[in-house]
Formats: C-alpha cells, sequence, structure tokens
C-alpha cells in the first residue's frame, strides 16, 4: 500500500531545518533512520504533511567524546554507530547493551538514538540507559536552544517536552562517576527480536560512595527511573541484602499495564528478577 | 506532494528517475525497475524479506524512500550473479537446500553476502546475529546458517 502524500525535505544545515520548523512545525514530522516514522504513517496513525529528512545535516552525524564534556550523539546517529563505539561499550555499557538490543541488526543500521527518544514509546529501549546516565537532550527551537534532562523528556506515551519548532540536535551523556559500571537488561517473548516485556538499565559505582541508579522501559507511560533503590544501598548489610532490598522498591516504582504483550502482574515480577539479576551481574556475583 | 529526481546505482547500472516523495525503495525497485527478487511483505521492517544492500550495508527496502537514495548504489539479488556464474552463497543454498517456499531467500543471501564481505569467517554465533532480522516461515534455518557457514569455507562443486 502507498504510503499517504506529503512533501519530502531535506534540509542541509541546521539553520535551515530550524526555519522549516519555524515555518511548518505543526505540519512536519522529522525523520532520521524513519524506523518508527514511515510505520506510523504506513497505519495513517501520523499523516504529516512534509516529512524532514535530517540526515542531509552533518553536524548531526557526529558522535563524539572528550573526557571533560563527555559523549555527544548527534540526531543522525545510528544505533550501529553507538555499538561500533569502543568508549560507549566502555564507559556507557547500558546504552551499548540497549542500543545492541533494539530490533535487529538491519533496522539498527538506519534507527537512531534521537529518534528512539523522540518516538517516546514507552519500550524504547535506549532510554533507560540515558536515564541512570543522566542525559541531557539539547533542543533547538526559533527561540535558540535549550537543554532538557532527560527525565523531564518523557511526557506520556509518544508525548515528548519538544514544542512543535524544536528538535533535538543531540543527547549529551556525562562522564559516568569513577568506577561505574552500566548494563541494561531486556525481557522478551523471542529472542530474536521483540519489544521490550520488561526493560531495566542499572548504573553502579562505590568508589567513594554508593551511587546506584535503576530505570525501566515498558512498565510505565514513560521510561522511569526508580531513584528509591538508591537509597538500599547506604545502609549496612551484604551486597546480596542490598540488592534483596532494592527489589522491593520497584513495585512501588513503576505502575505497568496489561497488553498484547503480557500481563501486569507479570511485568510487576520480571521487573524485580531483572533489576536483581542486573546489578549482580554489575557487582560481580554472578 | 512533492517530486524528485535521483539518480541511483542498482546492480551497477545507473538509472536517473523521477519519483514521488512517498514512493519507497522497495516499491522504486519493484515496480519502477521490474525487478522483482526484493520481495514485499510486511511493509512495516518486521520481515525483513525486503532486504537489499545499500552502500553494502543490509537495509529494509520498506523503510527507506526512494528520495533518500539519490547517489547511493543499491545491490538486490538480480546484482549477485557475475555473467552466468552464481555467488559463492547462492551456491551454498542450492548445495543445502536452504530453500524451502523461496520468499525470504533473496534476502538471506543478501544478508548473508554482505556478512562475508565484512566478516570472511563469520562463527555460527555471527550468523545467527547478522540474519536476525529476517524472517522465514518455513522456519529452515538450520539449513540457511550452514549454507552461510559453508559458503564462508568456500562453497563445494
Amino acid at each position: 500500500m502507498p504510503l499517504p502524500e506529503f512533501d519530502f525535505i531535506r534540509p542541509k544545515s541546521v539553520e535551515e531545518l530550524t526555519s522549516i520548523l519555524a515555518k511548518h512545525g505543526g505540519e512536519a514530522k522529522l525523520m532520521a533512520g524513519g524506523t518508527d516514522l514511515l510505520v506510523l504513517m504506513r497505519d495513517r496513525l501520523v499523516r504529516p504533511r512534509y516529512v524532514v529528512d535530517v540526515k542531509g545535516i552533518k553536524e548531526l552525524r557526529r558522535l563524539s567524546w572528550d573526557e571533560g564534556r563527555g559523549l555527544t550523539i548527534g540526531a543522525a546517529v545510528t544505533m550501529n554507530e553507538i555499538i561500533a563505539s569502543d568508549v560507549i561499550r566502555k564507559r556507557f555499557g547500558a546504552l551499548w547493551s540497549g542500543a545492541s538490543d533494539l530490533a535487529d541488526p538491519t533496522v539498527r543500521s538506519r534507527a537512531t538514538l534521537v529518534g528512539n527518544i523522540c518516538n517516546a514509546s514507552p519500550a524504547a529501549d535506549t532510554a533507560p540507559a540515558l536515564l541512570v546516565h543522566s542525559a541531557v537532550v539539547e533542543a533547538v527551537g526559533a527561540k535558540g536552544s535549550r537543554k532538557i534532562p532527560i527525565q523531564d523528556f518523557f511526557k506520556g506515551v509518544k508525548r515528548t517536552a519538544l514544542g512543535p519548532d524544536e528538535f533535538v540536535k543531540a543527547v549529551h551523556l556525562p562522564n559516568p562517576p569513577d568506577g561505574a559500571k552500566s548494563w541494561y537488561l531486556k525481557w522478551k517473548r523471542t529472542w530474536g527480536e521483540d519489544l521490550a516485556l520488561v526493560g531495566v538499565a542499572a548504573l553502579v559505582a562505590n568508589t567513594k560512595k554508593w551511587v546506584v541508579r535503576v530505570a525501566f522501559s515498558s512498565v510505565a507511560p514513560t521510561p522511569v527511573l526508580v531513584p528509591d533503590v538508591q537509597s538500599a544501598f547506604e545502609g549496612p548489610g551484604t551486597l546480596e541484602e542490598k540488592i534483596e532490598k532494592a527489589a522491593t522498591y520497584i513495585p512501588g516504582g513503576i505502575c505497568p499495564i496489561t497488553d498484547v504483550r503480557c500481563q501486569a502482574e507479570y511485568r510487576t515480577y520480571i521487573a524485580g528478577v531483572l533489576v536483581k539479576r542486573v546489578l549482580r551481574k554489575l557487582l560481580g556475583l554472578s | 506532494m512533492s517530486r524528485h529526481r535521483i539518480s541511483v546505482r542498482v546492480n551497477g547500472q545507473l538509472y536517473e528517475r523521477e519519483v514521488e516523495a512517498r514512493r519507497t525503495l522497495l516499491q522504486f525497485i519493484r515496480d519502477d525497475l521490474d525487478m522483482t527478487g526484493t520481495k514485499c511483505a510486511c511493509e512495516r521492517g518486521d520481515c525483513g524479506l525486503c532486504t537489499v544492500l545499500i552502500d553494502g550495508t543490509p537495509t529494509k527496502s520498506c523503510l527507506v524512500l526512494a528520495a533518500e537514495v539519490d547517489g547511493r548504489e543499491i545491490t538486490t539479488i538480480e546484482g549477485l550473479m557475475k555473467g552466468e556464474e552464481l555467488n559463492r552463497v547462492q551456491r551454498a543454498f542450492i548445495e543445502h537446500g536452504a530453500v524451502q517456499c523461496g520468499f525470504c531467500t533473496s534476502a538471506f543471501i543478501l544478508a548473508g553476502e554482505a556478512l562475508l564481505k565484512r566478516n570472511p569467517k563469520p562463527t555460527e554465533e555471527e550468523i545467527k546475529e547478522a540474519v536476525g532480522g529476517i524472517l522465514c516461515r518455513c522456519t529452515g534455518y538450520r539449513q540457511i546458517i550452514d549454507a552461510i557457514l559453508d559458503a564462508a569455507k568456500g562453497a563445494k562443486k
């Protein structure tokens, strides 16, 4: 079946893109990899008058890291480019494993990190990693640019904090605390490819004091952090006891639904199992 | 709706065409160029049967606009033979009976060939990962994986 009709625009610069959105923002959809957008358009769930391809803007293809500024991922950087980065694999393990578990390798050659978060699916595989890594979204609009902490970016199912004239230029991840490790685990119905029934990212560091962050996909209207987990590590007790205690905070921090993929009760149960599993992995207990 | 002039090399031959903005690469290949070896099934990026190589990278052509591939190089299943000679992966698929209904075959062969170009001696796990985006509803995966493993060794005569 043909896609609905639209005009296709391919700006060459951030300035050009900004002025296109200033004029047509409400009627335009940005396309990076297109792996979500074209499916939504085929189903007539979105009917943009303009499809604006951001891949022609060189600046947005940039993936860079340095000790001072941390990691910067431009809006047109693909999942496969993220997976190929040694720095991301070594220092931002949750992002690396989240990107590696998203869809399948053929889709990952086109799908982008920024597209994944702008689509704002509750199941976005890279969102929990961005939450535990305290990422900041750089949004650009007609009135200039602003920085949005990732936990303020998701506003609901398929809704973000972006205004109609705004786009995400890049996502920044600060360097993690000393000695930090992070990882993402995803529970699926089939191991080849599936949306997450539950996804969990965790970051753990314990050089001077405990830093423990846990975030989920597919258990709430948006990807969510469960900040209480940190307190489980601050009291006395063995690592196993701390991990058990951390898991007790999960049901109060999530609000899963029953859908075509599984039941709410099952999601709550699996979220507890996965959080223990990912913490054990990061703490060297399994 | 906007229209776009594209100049794209498909299987080594240059095509200059005008396409509607909404034309997908899959529709362009099948309906404008009449190359029907690339299959159309789910049209939503799930099945992978429309896989072609864009500049050597396996890509689901139902999720690419034709207007995006201006200046790029596309390889479809029609482009793998050299003259009358089958490609190594094509030969291995025949030898291993890796073809049942045949609908997924083009996609698996292209993904297999792209993998071998990038990684001439893949492990079984690497092959499974590389073809993970393609579904075979006859479920003949064992033969498909064996064929790609064998093609890596140099297909039997």
